[in-house]
């Protein structure tokens, strides 16, 4: 199965980087018609009726979420376009940036045309310079041609965009942590509730969606719900551009219909692992998504509903392969670590949990460790789920819990093959 | 009005050695112009101030190459917060020093993409290429977000891969030498691994 | 919290709450005790941090933070089943794996959460065997408070404190993760006056004070509860007191008082109480030491002396004129200050008695602020809608209201105006701040009262900018719904055109008519309006009535005595012979210093009260010691009429005796027997004085004091009738 490209439609032109020739492709055209012609309701609707789930990693249907704004009223709205995009395994949204902000900007636009919202911000990694680059120069063009700003198209809507960089931390990922940060504080997670919806960014009732999310608005609102739900599956509707990444020949970004056979992605699409190499194991959805034996994973439908039942999920939609040369052990200490060092430290099981299991797993590399240990770690994953007071701790526990479960002999046999080398050499 | 007896017993050999750090005002600091006026638009920018802590850190980092106390002092006095807040709020950012960094940044991914395709060999390379040069700030660093160029490096805030240990060397002595790193492996230049549109 | 009433189950026994409180707060009502350790309601909202509250919720998969949780109607609540117990226990795991157990010395011994729910909620051992996070410690984190960042649990309560409560900012969190610890910028001290506030929060030994660091066990201690006296607000404390020293001194909560805060000096300035400065025993002129019998005695001899007639004739005190003598009152209780001016009226025969620095408003505009209608709580504070604050910096004269108006601003929104004489560190959070020329309170608030007066705001523009702040302070408090005035009483100062003009800003804002409310005094004295309560004014006795002048008028009919200010200048004149100064050092305190150097000079008798050595007790003929509020047995009266209780704490140095005891005896020293020979018996008499404290026992004050305006009338069997209201101070027209 080919990919199916629609965000990634026209990519490879780089003058689809520009106004003109974004518009040359009829870009801009659904802004035009929804400012002019259509009701937000209705826009929502039809956002509502596409279901379309978010890509950022909840997969929470956007349409849905934008219904929890309070309508109308005159308190100030926002929307945050979650542009951090650091989960291990994840650059879709920086390809999407890079090379076709246009439709970024005009999913913003016509999201926040849906949800009332007169403020929307672009939250981007601040590692992504070149592409915040790419970005102010589309929004400088935007605002130029009266999409953007006051009274747009004489419609007197306005919006106001502004892209904002962050400064390096994965918790701001984190669509409170997001907030935070954007409120120019240290970026922590806040209590739930009061949602984001409801209570979000100073304190007023904010939309935050990932880029892709927000990328797919223009094509739903151009063609309509049922059009859109023509691709993927009933559950998972539309296309995705899915990361491919590890040991694969071909990594890079696939916009595949959801419920791809995730054979077909990975060896058909990606090329699979070097010569002589076989698929041991691969991450469905990114670093903090359990992994899946090749036996578990290869032969389902790429799409939300058959990952989670796998006991994994799509979250990001980022496969990352390991082949057969590829340590489990080493990878699960590579993840805590990844974990360990980007907890924002605010709540207990996660800031001691990570740096424990690293320590532990450390040993376990080292072959300081017995067998005992292993429970321990697999023990104090269990003790973080569910604990903590947003998900990143749970985004370590449930993928290094699952490679301790999944491959218990290979630690066992790391253990004792470094401790007898340990032995040898001392 | 002379101290009382209270005040002398609280103060008595308790002298702080140095003030306590309140919002200074700007005639404390010498904040340059061209750093005041980009801070304020930056604050113009958001419907509240305080919002402009992390681009006025970007700011402070561009002019100082790093957030020196200094700087931060002066970013505190335009925005009106303690040096204190937008040092806390330093300090919990990777991007954001509050040590002395060299000119040069070179981040090299050691993720799990990375690591699987010789990340940890490409960083060690980077890290002999610059030697103890303080012009030269080497680290390992977390997912950039381009494992489809594993293993790569962010070098100067533009990405390249995928490298080779090799290249690590080359990619130093063009820094050094001033001329453009790697063209061929910048991230720009990489077409989408599905071809052109089918 | 007012919310509507609900019933939850918590544990299978049902548990009433008002919606929108905390599931903790009303399991901790219902006789369910759930760890905590980053939920202080102190500090506003919960931050949900340390997760050591988790509970079961029925109906919602995973567990919740309790402190975070509001109740909900019918909501079934589990804290003891096995998952919540294997949260908890993992959480005590979890926080113990980089604290450094170094309990054998660690301050915290004895009295730490941590240790509590450790052994209480925890696994019982660590099945850590890798090294902890280490960190140098301890640090000087201000000269004040040491820092131990290995036994730091992160909790944030220390840095929440200081960027919510005092909002001074300076302590911060550093770097992310595991790496995160509590500092300020560039590792500079933490200076500020709340600061010591963050040794009671931490659940830890983290943060200790080095006044206290390696000084007690707490099995060696016990807790005693007074009320501070350094300054008007009055906090509770509890002094920490070993061998009957004080140690140390930690906030006691009175949410009518202090919030649960103290500032550094209520704190730190303990230390005073052991200074061999101390004044430790009664002593003469030149500092030769003197039994109490002969102190007592030569008191009494210059008392007299200003009690005898101005002929020369006899010593017969009750014919005496008695106007040769005088007395100010500074640092004393309400019986203290009743027992002055006995034995000035009575038994000297003087009216010469006062409590203010220089001079103050009449007896009838007292009176007229003395109604409890106009009178704010400071608990209305918290609801206020808009804050006027005018004439006094809170931080510096009452500091505890500093951080009671900032909660209102921060969590209420309740709009602030400041008009003082100088810029106050209020002025940043203030809808409207402006200044007057000093001495020119009077004249502002009559703009002010003018302004509030003209229906809608006078368009700014056509005002000149002295006549334009009016109308910014009235733009901010227009429109109101509750409103509370914190006026410096310098404004008195000014005379009674000033409290004429302060009233009228009272009636325009028609404080009075709204509930939540009125005026709040900010007194340069601690005890300002208990002395005034208890009579130490020229022209008023106790329960502000007329001045009841015992028998005599003096030669020129008027009843009323000299203000501190007046006094001073009959003591130049020599129309003065005598003067007792108790608890006041003219010479630091007072304006006018040189003159007042040459009154004391001229004066033949200076007897002091006093607890150190200084300029005017170098000037006395008699020195007697004065107790500490650590040894004080007595009452004291809140600026909002809230009578509290200073209870002896701590033994009294040297030979010190009770105050209230020294004053009955000189005065049966004058012949005039005041039936006082106990603390309860001066409190009844001064009770049995002041109508308005009719009634009031000493088990009312108890440990949170009582407001006389609240007390019922079935409290009020005093003067007046039992179905009166207890006879509030009547306007002087009427009598
Ligand atoms: C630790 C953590 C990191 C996250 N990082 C990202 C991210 O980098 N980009 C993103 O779009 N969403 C991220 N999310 C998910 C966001 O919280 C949020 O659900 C999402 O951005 C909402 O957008 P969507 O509804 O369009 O998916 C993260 C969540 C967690 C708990
Ligand atoms: S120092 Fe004490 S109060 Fe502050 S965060 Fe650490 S444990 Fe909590
Ligand atoms: S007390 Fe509830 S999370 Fe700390």
């Amino acid at each position: 199965m080919p990919e199916t490209r629609m965000l990634l439609k026209n990519a490879e032109d780089p003058a689809l980087r520009t106004l003109a020739g974004y518009k040359g492709y009829g870009g801009y055209a659904t802004l035009e018609k929804a400012y002019r012609e259509l009701e937000a309701d209705e826009v929502l609707q039809e956002l509502e009726d596409s279901g379309l789930r978010g890509r950022g990693g909840a997969g929470f249907s956007m349409g849905k979420k934008a219904s929890f704004l309070p309508r109308g009223g005159s308190v100030d709205k926002y929307l945050c376009c979650n542009a951090d995009e650091s989960e291990p395994g994840a650059f879709k949204d920086r390809e999407l940036m890079q090379r076709n902000p246009h439709q970024l900007i005009e999913g913003i636009a016509i999201a926040a045309l849906a949800a009332g919202i007169g403020h929307a911000f672009v939250f981007i990694r601040g590692e992504y310079d070149s592409q915040a680059d790419v970005l102010d120069a589309a929004v400088a063009e935007a605002y130029e041609a009266g999409y953007l700003g006051t009274d747009i198209l004489g419609t007197r809507r306005n919006l106001e965009l502004v892209v904002h960089r962050g400064a390096g931390a994965y918790i701001c990922g984190e669509e409170t942590a997001l907030l935070d940060a954007l409120e120019g504080k240290r970026g922590n997670p806040r209590l739930k509730p009061p949602f984001p919806a409801v209570q979000g960014l100073y304190g007023g009732p904010t939309l935050i969606n990932n880029v892709e999310t927000l990328s797919n608005v223009p094509h739903i609102v151009a063609h309509g719900a049922e059009w859109f739900k023509g691709f993927g599956t009933e559950q998972s509707p539309g296309t995705k551009v899915v990361s491919v990444s590890g040991c694969v020949q071909r990594p890079g970004n696939y916009e595949v219909e959801l419920g791809i056979p995730t054979r077909e992605l990975i060896y058909g699409l990606a090329g699979g692992p070097a010569e002589g190499r076989e698929v041991k194991a691969f991450y469905p959805g990114g670093s903090s998504s359990p992994v899946l034996t090749a036996e578990e994973g290869l032969d389902l439908p790429y799409s939300f509903e058959a990952m989670a039942e796998a006991g994994s999920m799509l979250g990001s939609g980022s496969v990352i392969v390991a082949d057969d040369s590829v340590s489990i052990p080493h990878m699960a200490l590579r993840t805590a670590r990844f974990y360990h060092h980007e907890s924002c430290g605010k709540c207990t099981p996660c800031r001691e949990g990570t740096n424990w299991t690293v320590k532990m797993l450390e040993r376990v590399v080292r072959g300081e460790a017995t067998p005992m240990d292993l429970d321990i770690v697999a023990s104090v994953q269990e003790n973080i789920i569910g604990h903590c007071l947003c998900v990143l701790g749970d985004s370590m526990a449930m993928p290094v819990g699952a490679m301790v479960r999944k491959f218990r002999p290979e630690f066992e046999r790391v253990i004792a093959e470094a401790g007898h080398a340990e032995a040898v050499a001392a | 009005m002379a101290e009382l007896p209270v005040d002398q017993a609280l103060t008595e050999g308790r002298v702080p050695d140095r003030a306590p750090e309140r919002v200074p005002e700007l005639h404390e600091v010498d904040c340059p112009d061209e750093l005041r006026k980009r801070i304020e638009e930056l604050m113009s920018r958001y419907p509240d101030r305080k919002s402009a802590s992390i681009p006025a850190l970007w700011a402070v980092q561009r002019l100082y190459g790093w957030c020196t106390p200094e700087g931060i002092r002066q970013a505190a006095a335009v925005m009106r917060v303690t040096p204190a807040y937008l040092e806390s709020v330093a300090s919990f950012y990777d991007l954001l020093h509050t040590d002395p960094v060299g000119t040069h940044k070179v981040a090299v991914c050691t993720n799990i993409s990375c690591w699987m395709r010789g990340g940890d060999e490409l960083l060690e390379a980077f890290r002999a290429a610059a030697g103890e040069d303080p012009d030269f700030f080497v680290t390992g660093f977390e997912c950039l977000g381009a494992c489809d160029i594993a293993p790569m490096a962010s070098i100067d805030e533009r990405y390249f891969g995928p490298l080779e240990a090799a290249e690590a060397g080359t990619a130093i002595e063009q820094l050094r030498a001033g001329a453009e790193v790697l063209p061929e492996k910048a991230l720009e230049k990489r077409p989408l691994p599905g071809g052109p549109d089918a | 919290m007012s919310g509507k009433e609900i019933t939850l189950i918590i544990d299978g026994r049902e548990v009433n709450a008002s919606e929108g409180e905390m599931l903790h707060d009303a399991a901790k009502r219902g006789d369910v005790e759930i760890p905590v350790f980053c939920y202080e309601p102190k500090l506003g909202e919960p931050v949900g941090a340390c997760r050591m509250c988790l509970v079961e919720i029925e109906g919602i998969p995973k567990l919740q933070t309790s402190c975070s949780t509001p109740v909900r109607d019918g909501m079934v609540v589990h804290t003891r089943t096995d998952q919540v117990k294997h949260a908890q226990s993992a959480v005590v795991e979890f926080l113990l794996i980089n604290h450094p157990l170094d309990c054998p010395v660690c301050d915290k011994g004895g009295e730490c959460p941590l240790q509590d729910i450790s052994m209480g909620w925890g696994p019982g051992k660590s099945r850590m065997t890798d090294d902890k996070r280490h960190f140098e410690k301890p640090i000087e984190l201000s000269p004040l408070v040491a820092i131990d960042r290995e036994r730091c649990i992160l909790c944030y309560r220390c840095v929440r404190f200081s960027q919510e409560v005092a909002e001074d900012e300076q302590l911060q969190l550093l770097e992310r993760g595991d790496r995160t610890f509590v500092g300020t910028f560039d590792d500079r001290p933490y200076v500020a006056p709340f600061h010591g506030n963050i040794t009671d929060l931490c659940p830890v030994g983290a943060l200790t004070s080095y006044t206290y660091r390696f000084r007690a066990r707490p099995w060696d201690i016990e807790q005693a509860g007074s009320v501070c006296t350094l300054c008007p607000s009055q906090c509770n404390v509890s002094f920490t007191v070993r061998d009957e020293q004080v140690k140390r001194v930690v906030a006691r909560d009175n949410p009518d008082v202090d919030d649960g805060w103290l500032c550094d000096r209520g704190r730190y300035g303990f230390e005073m109480f052991g200074a061999e400065e101390r004044i430790r025993a009664p002593r003469l002129r030149g500092g030769a030491e003197a039994t109490w019998d002969e102190a007592i005695a030569k008191a009494a001899e210059a008392l007299r002396a200003a009690s005898v007639d101005h002929t020369g004739v006899g010593t017969n005190l009750a014919a005496a004129s008695g106007n040769g003598g005088a007395a100010i009152v500074g640092d004393a209780s309400n019986e203290e200050g009743y027992l002055i001016q006995r034995i000035m009226r009575e038994a000297v025969g003087s009216p010469n008695i006062d409590s203010r620095p220089s001079r103050g408003p009449s007896r009838e505009a007292l009176v007229r602020l003395a109604q409890p209608e106009i009178t704010a709580r400071v608990r209305d504070i918290d609801d206020a809608d808009a804050i006027l604050v005018v004439g006094t910096d809170p931080l510096h004269a009452s500091p505890i209201l500093d951080l009671r108006i900032r909660k209102a601003i921060r969590r209420n929104g309740a709009k602030l105006a400041v008009a003082t004489e100088g810029p106050t560190t209020l002025d940043g959070g203030a809808t409207a701040a402006t200044r007057y020329a000093p001495g020119n309170a009077g004249p502002f608030l009559a703009e002010l009262a003018a302004a509030l007066e003209a229906d809608g705001p006078i368009s700014q523009g056509d005002l000149d900018v002295s006549a334009r702040r009016p109308q910014e302070v009235a733009g901010a408090l227009r429109g109101a719904g509750s409103i509370v005035v914190v006026w410096g009483d310098r404004i008195g100062r000014e005379g009674d055109g000033a409290v004429t003009a302060l009233l009228d800003v009272t009636a325009a804002l028609d404080l009075a008519g709204k509930n939540g409310s009125g005026l709040l005094e900010v007194p340069e004295l601690t005890n300002a309006r208990g002395l005034r309560e208890a009579g130490c004014l020229p022209d008023a006795g106790p329960g502000l009535t007329r001045a009841p002048f015992g028998s005599h008028t003096s030669p020129n009919g008027a009843s009323n005595g000299k203000a501190t200010e007046e006094i001073r200048v009959a003591l130049e004149s020599g129309e003065l012979k005598t003067i007792l100064l108790f608890g006041v050092d003219p010479l630091r305190d007072f304006p006018d210093t040189q003159a007042w150097r040459n009154a004391l000079a001229k004066a033949d008798h200076v007897v002091c009260f006093s607890m150190f050595e200084n300029a005017t007790t170098a000037m006395a003929d008699v020195v007697f010691p004065l107790e500490t509020h650590a040894e004080k047995d007595g009452t004291v009266t809140h600026p909002d009429g809230r009578l509290q209780r200073v209870r002896p704490s701590a033994s009294r140095p040297g030979d010190i005796r009770p105050n209230w005891g020294v004053l009955a005896e000189l005065s049966l020293a004058l012949g005039h027997d005041t039936g006082v020979d106990s603390q309860p018996s001066a409190f009844a008499a001064l009770a049995e004085a002041v109508p308005f404290y009719a009634g009031i026992t000493d088990a009312d004050i108890g440990g949170r004091g009582i407001r006389w305006q609240d007390v019922g009338p079935e409290k009020a069997t005093g003067t007046g009738s039992p179905d009166t209201q207890p006879e509030a101070p009547t306007p002087p027209a009427e009598n």
